[in-house]
């Protein structure tokens, strides 16, 4: 079920996802599993290790706010939903990553310009 | 959401968790069932996509946990680990931390039962204390109580106060005839009100009626205390009714106070309770009520409310204005306290006094907590690697110095709990120090501001002690430290080190230098010559007035007395006096004499008096010099005979004989008849001071003298039995040995004495323990180094000496710094000592050369083993 390298993601990226896929649509925990699996491709594997905490973390920042509901599938889920400051949070979260990648791309690639 | 209801609403907020995830997995397990497999297949593999569900619920949840709380947790229990493992380092500095913490706490028991326990009244802080002040006098001498009718006038005519009542300053000692035997017991005379007023309800019978003030002397009742209900009273379930007989009058008991209630005054605990309207019958003083110039009542108000104490001052200075308008006394103003158990204008002098010894114990933990940081830091050497070890897996600057902190507040916390231990155990101990024959009672709880003190002072001590090896330790280099580079950073280590060390011997040479001053002038008071012996004689104090006796019946009885006590076997003499030397109560006389010039002031030279019988001298071990002793004529009312002490005689008829002189002691001429020694009068330390002695009068509160035969002390018990068999109802009070008695003017002398060589006994401990630890650890970090020197040709002498001169460096710096300190500092200690100055070169001098040689034993035992390392063996442990 794993990657063949599996690389550990740095910190705050797991949320900046999970706070992208909840501007695009309010989800639950496992809507959020595999969205960001199929947006990724298959390259990147959430782990439910990871996922939950990082959802009480991102609760505990008001930058979410969860809803118990009903879902499609007539469950019983809690739906997650990006909150005002998640969306301010989750802008200067991407420009300062984008930043970053940048630079990654430039020190990594001297001769190219970044795809952008 | 707040942290408050976030902590309520944790549960909900995990039982929400749990669900979810629950749901998640299930919906998973469908997944894989549409994928085609059953539904146990499906389940199992969903299981394992999660992982660990437990372990996520649980990192969940941290999220929303104090993690510094929780990680602080996991600090004690490292460092409760890390001090077990090395228990004689924990020990040491748990056991110096300990003592002196414990001597801190004592004292603060101490502080705490003079100066900061409320007395047991409601809304104690509304409460107010009125007394009087002259302005003339300053300080303590210019405070006075009330008068009776001040009292009353200040009562009636204030607008602040919702209730003004009265107390007597000082409980009496009165007899209580106790089915035909005497007991002393002491009773408080007080307002009608006082009681409501103090917000005590009588646990059984009731309180003064408010008119009881005025028409009680038709039937006199008291109130009586807990404590005297029990003790006295055998807990009489029906003692209200019951009449007790107290200096001849019958009075009813109505009511029994608290437990709690002791009075509001530091040191008396009244048995018994009477209303004002029976002072002149209880004080046989007929004019105690009516009289604007006997001032012996203390008021107490309470505030209105909405009302500031400044305004009740300002209230009470119009009415007090008033009232020396219309009895045209001095000026004297009202002055208006908080009510506390010892009154505001004594405090000052309370708080002098535990102040200094409070900052003697201050030395003393500062010398324990210098032990605690050298021994941390000693640890701390031996430690590097670990703390290395830990910095290079990532631990922060930080987080180390937070881990040494706990290390050492646990260190503190566990001497503190053994200093409470300690004064647990000391502070009754200190309690019986207080010479037994001073009707003082103070309790010191170890109540909850003595805790939280203990408490603080350990934090405290811990921070002092901790911050320093806390903040060095993770300087180390990390490369450094685990190639164990020792020398190297041991040196600037050991610097450090031995300051701390040479402060220690400094502040252990003031303490030593300020026991050493008290202790001596603890022996020159005792040896100072009182001018009366110490021993062999027995006092007792009779009063058979308060009983009714008129002058003949006294004159009767004291005569009786003395006849039967001089027929008691191995008595050398025995006599009677109205004062007694060194003691509370003393009369001074103003005198005339012919050609002297004459005082200034109209009242005459004033000059200290008593009255005595024949055979006083003798009983009192004083020498005639010249003339004769009194005889029993002389005791006639119209006596005009005196014996003079001989500074009197060098004073007033300098190279003359003074027998058949005459002088004026007021009106009477009175002419010189004998010439004694002089003594002691007022207190140990005062200069030769004139004094005559009149004769006994028979009519009055006496104390009998009696002086065994040979070297033989009296028997208390057999003079007791003759007096009790002479009448039943006759108390004696303050019955004991001339040397009991002493423990009165030496109290002071006394428990400086004992608590300052007490404290410095501590400090010497301390310091020892230091100074030995420093060298021996200094000692076993240079077991290379003297093992390269012994391979080299070193012999073990020269090992010694090295040793021994780095031990003695450090103390000679400390000596020289403390020998500074010390004359500086112990100028406070100047009012306290007897016949000895506080810059005493002789008791600096052996203190110095005691603590050197100290010192020296010390540093020896550690350079022994210096000097017995095998190089070969120090050589290949490297």
């Amino acid at each position: 079920m794993r990657n063949p390298a599996p690389r550990d993601l740095f910190p705050g990226a797991l949320e900046m996802m999970i706070l992208e896929s909840l501007r695009r649509q309010p989800a639950h925990g496992y809507a959020l599993v595999q969205h960001i699996q199929q947006r990724s491709k298959n390259l990147l594997q959430v782990e439910e290790g990871s996922l939950y905490p990082a959802l009480q973390r991102l609760l505990k920042a008001k930058l979410v706010k969860a809803e118990w509901g009903v879902s499609a599938t007539n469950r019983r889920v809690r739906t997650y939903q990006i909150t005002a400051s998640g969306l301010s949070h989750l802008e200067k979260e991407i420009s300062s990553f984008e930043r970053m990648f940048e630079g990654i791309a430039l020190v990594l690639n001297p001769g190219k310009t970044p795809a952008n | 959401m707040s942290w408050l209801s976030r902590i309520f609403r944790r549960r909900e907020l995990f039982n929400e968790l749990a669900e979810e995830m629950r749901e998640h997995m299930e919906e998973r397990t469908e997944q894989f069932m549409r994928e085609g497999l059953s539904r146990k297949e499906a389940a199992r593999a969903a299981r394992m996509a999660f992982g660990n569900s437990t372990l996520i619920e649980e990192r969940s949840r941290e999220v929303w946990q104090w993690p510094s709380l929780e990680s602080i947790w996991s600090d004690v229990r490292y460092a409760l680990r890390q001090l077990r493992k090395s228990p004689m380092f924990t020990i040491t500095v748990v056991l110096s931390l300990a003592l002196g913490l414990g001597a801190n706490t004592t004292i603060f028991t101490f502080m705490n039962a003079l100066l900061f326990l409320p007395p047991a009244v409601k809304d104690g802080n509304r409460l107010v204390e009125v007394m009087l002040r002259d302005a003339k006098h300053s300080g303590i001498e210019g405070y006075m109580p009330l008068s009776t009718p001040g009292y009353y006038q200040l009562r009636d005519h204030n607008h602040t106060l919702n209730g003004f009542a009265a107390f007597d300053g000082d409980p009496r000692p009165v007899s209580w005839n106790d089915h035909g035997q005497g007991q002393q017991v002491f009773g408080q005379l007080v307002s009608g009100n006082f009681f409501s007023m103090a917000g005590v309800t009588p646990v059984l019978g009731r309180d003064f009626a408010a008119d009881e003030e005025q028409t009680g002397a038709s039937h006199p009742a008291i109130l009586i205390s807990y404590s005297f209900w029990q003790r006295g009273l055998a807990a009489d379930a029906s003692v209200i009714g019951r009449v007790l007989v107290l200096n001849g009058t019958s009075y009813t008991i109505i009511g029994v106070t608290p437990p709690s209630f002791g009075g509001v005054v530091i040191g008396s605990r009244p048995d018994f309770w009477a209303s004002l309207a029976m002072g002149p019958t209880l004080t046989r003083d007929p004019k105690l009520l009516s009289s604007a110039g006997s001032f012996w009542l203390f008021g107490m108000g309470r505030i209105k409310p909405q009302v500031s104490k400044a305004q009740v001052q300002a209230d009470l200075d119009v009415v007090s204005n008033l009232i020396q308008h219309s009895n045209s006394h001095e000026k004297l103003e009202a002055a208006v306290f908080p009510l506390q158990l010892v009154p505001a204008p004594f405090r000052i002098y309370v708080t002098a006094f535990t102040g200094l010894l409070m900052a003697a114990v201050g030395l003393v933990l500062l010398i324990a907590c210098a032990n605690a940081a050298n021994l941390l830091l000693a640890r701390a050497m031996t430690r590097r690697r670990e703390f290395a070890v830990r910095a290079a897996l990532g631990a922060g600057r930080f987080r180390l110095i937070r881990q040494s902190l706990t290390e050492s507040m646990l260190l503190a916390l566990a001497g503190g709990a053994g200093g409470l231990a300690l004064a647990h155990w000391s502070v009754p101990l200190l309690l019986s120090l207080k010479p037994v024959n001073i009707p003082v009672f103070v309790e010191a709880p170890l109540d909850w501001r003595v805790i939280s003190f203990a408490f603080m002072l350990s934090i405290c001590a811990g921070l002092v002690f901790g911050i320093l090896p806390a903040v060095r330790a993770p300087q180390t280099e990390v490369s450094l430290a685990l190639r164990d580079e020792s020398q190297i950073a041991g040196r600037r280590r050991s610097r450090l080190r031995d300051s701390i060390v040479v402060v220690q011997i400094t502040v252990c040479l003031v303490l030593l230098i300020s026991a050493g001053l008290c202790v001596r002038s603890l022996f020159n008071a005792r040896s100072i010559n009182p001018g009366f012996s110490t021993h062999q004689v027995a006092l007792a104090q009779l009063d058979p007035e308060s009983l009714g006796y008129s002058k003949v019946q006294q004159k009767q009885f004291y005569e009786q007395l003395l006849e039967r006590v001089k027929a008691l076997p191995a008595i050398g003499s025995a006599s009677l006096a109205d004062s007694l030397p060194l003691g509370t109560n003393r009369s001074v006389h103003g005198i005339y004499i012919d050609g002297i010039a004459q005082s200034l002031d109209k009242d005459g030279i004033g000059v200290q008096t008593s009255s005595v019988a024949p055979g006083y001298f003798a009983a009192m071990g004083i020498r005639l010099l010249a003339g004769r002793d009194f005889v029993v004529e002389d005791s006639q009312p119209d006596t005009t005979r005196v014996v003079i002490n001989e500074e009197m005689a060098r004073r007033f008829w300098p190279n003359r004989n003074p027998i058949g002189q005459r002088f004026k002691d007021g009106e009477q001429s009175v002419e010189i008849v004998g010439v004694v020694t002089t003594g002691k009068y007022r207190s140990l330390g005062e200069d030769p001071e004139p004094f005559f002695y009149r004769p006994f009068d028979y009519a009055s509160r006496g104390f009998l003298v009696v002086r065994g035969e040979g070297n033989t002390q009296p028997s208390l018990d057999a003079i007791r039995r003759v007096i009790s068999a002479l009448d039943p109802n006759v108390v004696p009070m303050d019955m004991e040995s001339v040397s009991e008695y002493m423990a009165l003017p030496l109290f002071a002398a006394h428990t400086t004495g004992v608590l300052l060589a007490a404290f410095g006994g501590v400090a010497l401990l301390l310091a020892t323990i230091g100074l030995s630890g420093v060298v021996s650890y200094s000692v076993s970090q240079r077991t290379t180094e003297i093992g390269v020197r012994m391979a080299l040709g070193a012999d073990r002498s020269t090992v010694l000496k090295q040793i021994l001169g780095q031990g003695m460096r450090l103390i000679a710096i400390g000596i020289v710094c403390g020998l500074g300190v010390s004359f500086a500092a112990t100028r406070v200690l100047a009012g306290l000592l007897y016949g000895i100055k506080p810059s005493d070169p002789l008791t600096y001098l052996a203190v110095s050369l005691f603590l050197v040689a100290v010192a020296q034993i010390s540093c020896y035992f550690p350079a022994r083993r210096a000097a017995s390392i095998d190089p070969m063996q120090a050589l290949r442990a490297e």
